[in-house]
């Protein structure tokens, strides 16, 4: 590998590790960087600094955000009584993207992962729990994937729910739409079954 | 969703992609695929593979197309859209192979490489090639289909750490296979424990690392009525005069019941027991005794292990 400058060097490390970016990609980015102007360099570090200065977890719901409570917790048009749990901050935008839904959220960052080493201890429940506890919570709907880790989590949160006496759901999982049910495995089938609607 | 080996209507972007075609960066072709294509006569074009768009005729030659059961044991994302799969399958031992846009075509797997699904795996393979190409599995059985709790995920987690560390690549072996089988059918919520029992004695066993356990590995005094002591260095069990020192006993009812379950297949042991019968601390010191030995001989601690021990004593 040829030798550079130590502070491109230094860049070049810095982009490999970075996903999916090998040494000649983060060379090649680390020269562009170099030729781009002063602001755009300046603007490209400032936004690296900022992410991690000023983001941090949602008091309320463990959302990623730069305010304290996050847009869906301090939003007042929004039903702060039915809260949708995720398994990570991402998971937000795919329940956005359904328009249908204009509760709010607690994000877990996670699912349990007897793999991982993932045990009911490392989930991040304490405040959701605290705001059912308060009864400030009318439904609680447990939106983990419905894989062996995400069911596992939901029937965890449900057990922990019980007590507390309020409305807990799991999300309808079955056919996806517009695909075909000669597609759908067995699996899918008894839980699109299970999870019929009146019409 | 099948790309037909078909050159008729490729579109004419297609042939830039000879380059950065899969079969050419893993070496299974070599030329350019559209001279390949036009080469192929028509029944070696019939081997249609999916996602596959640079196959050449002396490729399609040497694919053999298996369509086996398997246990799945893990999935980890290869590139954007890839899976890597690794599968316990019945007659070839345990495999390893890519599922093309495993990871956003869930029409074409769906739930089926979920962890300890039992499945019926099409792939393809070319000789001297570590990974095969997987293009479908038909669930037959699933974990899903019956309810899931921390308990369950992680006897599933035992059985596939268990399996995908101990078991060798492209090795055969049949009672295995039925022996997970057997005890998934038994793995159930608020049910874990006498499953993941059997299977942790008899994984040993079939692995040829665990002595007989009816006498003293030094001595060969007879322990059935005892017990004996195991310890985390050692195989087998030892009498009270040649038991070392940090030695756990073993109660004469635990191996008693290891005596037992080598007896029976898992569907009677289950029977002549009870559903009942297994709360986590029982038989908890054979557990020890054979995760210990099983950790001994992969040479590293067990993730689920660790989980299962923090369950029996919550
Ligand atoms: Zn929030
Ligand atoms: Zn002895």
């Amino acid at each position: 590998m040829a030798r550079f400058a130590e502070p491109m060097a230094r860049l070049i490390e810095e982009l490999r590790k970075l996903p999916g970016i090998g040494t000649k990609s983060a060379q090649r980015m680390a020269f562009h960087i170099l030729r781009a102007s002063e602001a755009d360099a300046e603007a490209l570090a400032d936004a690296v600094r900022d992410l991690k200065a000023k983001l941090r977890l949602c008091s309320v719901c463990n959302n990623i955000t730069d305010v304290d409570p996050c847009i869906y917790c301090a939003s007042p048009t929004r039903n702060q009584r039915l809260v949708c749990v995720v398994e990570e901050p991402t998971s937000i935008a795919s329940v956005e993207k359904s328009r249908g839904y204009n509760g709010v959220y607690h994000v877990l960052h996670g699912t349990l992962s007897p793999l991982h080493g993932v045990g009911p201890e490392h989930l991040r429940t304490g405040n959701l729990l605290v705001r059912v506890e308060r009864g400030e919570v009318d439904e609680v709907i447990l939106a983990t994937s419905p894989t062996v880790e995400g069911e596992a989590t939901a029937a965890y949160l449900a057990d922990l729910l019980r007590p507390l006496k309020v409305r807990a759901t799991r999300i309808a999982t079955g056919v996806p739409a517009g695909s075909d049910i000669e597609y759908a495995d067995e699996v899918t089938m008894t839980r699109a079954i299970e999870g019929r609607r009146e019409v | 969703m099948f790309m037909h080996v078909d050159d008729g209507r490729r579109p004419a972007n297609r042939v830039s992609r000879k380059s950065t075609c899969v079969g050419q960066e893993n070496g299974f072709g070599q030329g350019n695929w559209q001279r390949g294509v036009r080469a192929a006569p028509r029944a070696v074009r019939n081997v249609a593979i999916p996602g596959w768009d640079c196959l050449d005729a002396g490729y399609a030659l040497n694919v053999t197309t298996h369509r086996i059961e398997s246990i799945v044991l893990k999935s980890w994302p290869l590139h954007e859209a890839d899976l890597v799969v690794s599968l316990l399958t019945r007659e070839a031992g345990k495999i390893k192979g890519i599922a093309k846009s495993g990871l956003k075509s869930r029409r074409r797997f769906g739930g089926a490489l979920e962890p300890m699904t039992y499945v019926l795996a099409s792939y393809a393979e070319k000789p001297r090639q570590e990974l095969v190409r997987l293009d479908s599995c038909e669930i037959v059985a699933s974990p899903l289909s019956e309810e899931m709790d921390y308990g369950r995920a992680a006897a599933l987690a035992f059985y596939t750490e268990v399996l995908e560390e101990a078991l060798p690549d492209r090795d055969p072996q049949d009672a295995i296979f039925r022996l997970t089988l057997a005890v998934l059918a038994h793995t159930r919520k608020g049910h874990i424990w006498m499953p993941v029992t059997y299977f942790s004695l008899w994984i040993p066993r079939l692995l040829g690392w665990l002595p007989e356990l009816g006498r003293c590995t030094v001595c060969e005094e007879p322990l059935t009525g005892r017990g004996g002591y195991f310890h985390a260095e050692m195989d087998g069990l030892v009498c009270e005069t040649h038991r070392p020192a940090g030695a756990r006993m073993l109660t004469a009812e635990s191996l008693a019941l290891a005596q037992t379950m080598f007896r029976q297949p898992v569907a009677k042991f289950a029977a002549s027991e009870g559903e009942a019968a297994w709360p986590a601390a029982r038989a908890a010191d054979l557990r020890r005794f054979t995760t210990q030995s099983l950790e001994r001989h992969l040479e590293r601690r067990l993730r689920s292990v660790e989980a299962l021990r923090r369950l029996a004593k919550a």
